[in-house]
């Protein structure tokens, strides 16, 4: 009797085992990244081997992003985590990735992800200072705007990726071939959309499009910004607008995190138009992956800059 | 052209390989009968394996090609027929490249150097009258009961708070350790500055099991505010009821064991044994006596969050100090002392305009219990001789609203019983101790209302307007007017514990 019940809870735990195993084998990498582009492109380069899950929002401000606990159980168990680096989300990935005790993924071990490596950064500071703002002591950290940036961060996640699970590294490496296959494409059609960009002034209110102007030849005339995060001073919105004016700027780019007050109120005074674009994937409702996010740019923009008058000849 | 060299040798290897295999291919078709499952296994991994030699001479040769060629070598015949003022060009390059690896080369003794911050918190502050609280630095004296006895003197006065050095670095792969370091010169103590140790850790960073281990001093994990740094509050000053419970922050000397629940929601728990809670030494600081184990004090903390949706979410969290056998003020005695403590966060913060526009309504409940009778010193007994064990509520509400990056408006109300009133007088129709009444009947209660305005010019510049008004039992009640400027230099960043 007593046997017959051993050997009965013997195969139970043993199928228990087994089935744990199964389930141990089937489960999928878990990627935590900062923000929805890098989750976009993470989960292209990991295909059906991972999960990704990105903390912040598109909407959000993505330098700003509250320390919410419930990040802390996420990055606890992730075994990836992939930010965008140069200090971009210096205010609240540090304080959060202590706070998950996950030595995996803390700057400099091998699960801690910085997509700036190949970037070379513009905008770079040779004064490190404060007066000079507080956003950008690395340089501009808005490389993901231009689709060459895309191509440098899905190399750098498949790197990242192929250094982390060496097993899986013949998936990441089909996956980034086909992904640049696809980008490459695309730029080539991007390029010829936005010829009639070339040239159009343009400000910002936070200065993010740096590397999407240089990439389509667009003319970056200012931000309302005072300086990357400090709120503008009425002197410096004088001449900003006066400026404006004696450029021609007729385009104003809000980024849907700020409010649109200053903003209507310099493309009302120097008679141009405000557009909402979206500086990440999901920061607006048509922008669902990575490659959306420069096509709806790119559009937007130039709907503005035939309404604005501004738009080139091709 | 060495590389070169092995280059060709691979390649030729390569051929000869393919040429081996082609040449088996025959002898194996020419077997009679179907070849064996493990041939055509053997051949699969064969042809995997020359895949893989393939793949590797294919990476080899874009590595080649991306390589500078080595300075003084012919290089290609390409670079040969190449503009010699280009080949200039890139010699002037390459020696700058040259100087500027090895200038990264270089080493600083001052390299691992920890990271600093200071904070200078400076207040311009006006009182009708002394009954007022010092703005939350605990340094006034103590009143007859052992609480705070806010000595400062009515009138106009500027204060610098704090000047807080905040130095941090990791010490090894295991641990990581910071210090606060304060020197303030308060009009309290004669304008003389006064250095101070406010925190000095040691903390594990690689410890298994979601474990962190806190050791030295530091502000022990007490409710939400209790453990902040007064420049890190959300007002000018502590909460009166924080002060006087605790006394200033919730300053300890020991070990702290934390854990964070492996649940996919945030559970968080700590458990601390220092030698006192505070600023307040009530719990027996004094080290001429001997201290047994249950002279020490034990702390516990739980907490959890939880997102409601995207734009709202809710902290909760439950502490607890148990000191068994604590000593009471006029050291006649040891006697139990317990504080209990409740806290909660709401936040509405919209995900894509919370920067600029968002609501915070947060509070603590404390419950502190005693045995030991602060006034006439020994246990406290009731008017029949019967000991009792008296307990006194305290918390603070309040409510911030951010209107814009820059201005942030706020009101907190706040209200604590004085656990130590002169006399303890029973009351009547329970027969249990009425600890808001003293012997002439007043209330010893204290209710401070207190609304106040933040700007931040930048994230690293805040001034802050606030004014109190409190109405304690038995004395004058009291305005205060405060107008603090605080700046943080260096690495600020913000810490999880003090998070927005």
């Amino acid at each position: 009797m007593i046997s017959q019940w051993l050997s009965r809870f013997c195969g139970l735990m043993l199928g228990v085992v087994l089935l744990a195993g199964e389930a141990h084998a089937e489960e999928k990498i878990y990627i935590v990244t900062s923000l929805p582009d890098l989750a976009d492109i993470a989960a292209r380069i990991g295909g059906d081997l991972v999960t990704v899950e990105s903390l912040a929002k598109g909407i959000e401000d993505p330098h700003g992003v509250p320390i919410k606990p419930s990040f802390v159980p996420k990055l606890n168990r992730a075994q990836v985590l992939i930010v965008m680096g140069l200090e971009y989300e210096h205010s609240w990935i540090p304080a959060l990735v202590t706070e998950s005790r996950n030595s995996k993924i803390v700057k400099g071990n091998s699960g801690y992800i910085d997509v700036s490596l190949k970037v070379t950064p513009k905008e770079v500071p040779t004064d490190l200072s404060r007066a000079k703002g507080e956003l950008h002591p690395a340089g501009n950290p808005h490389f993901n705007l231009d689709p060459e940036g895309g191509r440098l961060i899905a190399q750098t996640i498949a790197e990242g990726l192929t250094l982390n699970f060496p097993q899986h590294r013949a998936t990441f490496e089909a996956n980034l071939k086909v992904f640049l296959a696809q980008l490459n494409a695309k730029i080539r059609d991007w390029e010829i959309l936005a010829r009639p960009l070339h040239g159009v002034k343009f400000i910002s209110y936070h200065q993010d499009f740096t590397y999407f102007a240089d990439r389509f030849g667009m003319d970056y005339v200012g931000t309302i910004e005072l300086k990357p995060g400090i709120e503008p001073t009425a002197s410096h919105l004088v001449e900003l607008m006066q400026n404006m004016k004696t450029v021609g700027a007729k385009i104003v780019l809000r980024e849907p995190h700020f409010s649109e007050k200053v903003p209507n109120q310099i493309a009302a005074q120097v008679g141009g138009l405000v557009v909402k674009l979206p500086i990440m994937v999901g920061g607006s409702p048509e922008v669902k992956t990575y490659f959306d996010l420069i096509e709806y740019n790119i559009r937007e923009l130039l709907k503005a800059a035939q309404v604005a008058g501004v738009a080139g000849k091709v | 052209m060495r590389t070169q060299l092995q280059l060709r040798v691979l390649i030729g290897l390569i051929i000869l390989a393919f040429g081996i295999v082609g040449g088996l291919g025959p002898v194996f078709a020419q077997n009679p009968g179907v070849p064996a499952a493990s041939e055509v296994e053997n051949l699969k991994k064969q042809m995997a394996l020359m895949e893989e030699q393939l793949r590797q001479l294919r990476l080899q040769v874009d590595k080649m090609a991306g390589q500078p060629v080595a300075p003084g070598s012919a290089g290609p015949p390409a670079a040969s027929t190449a503009d010699p003022a280009l080949e200039k060009r890139l010699g002037e390059v390459e020696n700058k490249a040259d100087a500027a690896l090895t200038a990264t080369k270089k080493s600083f003794a001052s390299q691992f150097n920890p990271s600093l911050s200071l904070a200078i918190d400076t207040i311009g502050s006006y009182k009708s009258n002394a009954q007022g609280f010092n703005p939350g630095d605990g340094t006034g004296t103590r009143d007859a009961g052992g609480r705070v006895n806010n000595s400062r003197p009515a009138g106009a006065d500027f204060n610098l708070r704090t000047a807080e050095l905040f130095i941090s670095a990791d010490v090894d792969p295991f641990t990581r350790a910071y210090a606060v370091i304060n020197a303030s010169a308060d009009a309290a103590n004669g304008d003389e500055a006064t250095m101070g140790v406010e925190e000095a850790a040691i903390v594990t960073t690689r410890l298994p099991y979601n474990l962190t281990v806190r050791g030295g001093r530091f502000f022990a994990d007490f409710g939400t505010l209790p453990h902040r740094h007064d420049h890190d509050l959300p007002f000018v000053d502590r909460p009166p009821s924080i002060d006087t419970f605790i006394g200033g922050e919730s300053q300890t000397n020991g070990v702290e064991v934390s854990w964070l629940a492996p649940t996919p929601f945030y559970l968080r728990a700590s458990g601390t044994i220092g030698n006192k809670l505070g600023a307040d030494s009530r719990e027996g600081v004094t080290n001429v006596n001997s201290r047994p184990i249950k002279g020490l004090t034990y702390l516990g903390r739980l907490q959890t969050y939880f997102d409601l949706n995207d734009d709202h979410n809710l902290e909760l969290g439950g502490s607890i100090v148990e000191t068994p056998n604590a000593e009471d003020i006029t050291n006649s005695g040891r006697f139990e002392r317990r504080l209990v403590g409740m806290d909660f966060r709401y936040r509405w913060y919209p995900l894509g305009s919370g920067v600029r526009q968002s609501l915070t309504i947060a509070g603590e409940l404390l419950h502190d219990i005693g045995e030991a009778d602060p006034v006439n010193g020994g246990r406290r007994t009731d008017v029949f001789g019967n000991p009792v064990r008296q307990g006194a509520w305290g918390g603070y509400v309040y409510a911030e609203y951010r209107l814009s990056k820059q201005w942030r408006p706020g009101f907190r109300f706040d209200y604590f019983q004085l656990q130590s009133e002169p006399l303890l007088v029973t009351n009547p129709l329970t027969g249990l101790p009425a600890s808001t009444l003293n012997a002439t009947g007043h209330r010893t209660d204290n209710r401070t209302w207190s609304p106040y305005l933040t700007w931040f010019p930048s994230e690293f510049q805040r001034l802050r307007l606030q004014y109190n008004r409190s109405v304690r039992g038995n004395a004058q009640s009291a305005d205060e007017f405060f107008l603090q400027w605080t700046v943080f230099l260096g690495s600020h960043s913000h810490g999880f514990s003090e998070r927005e």
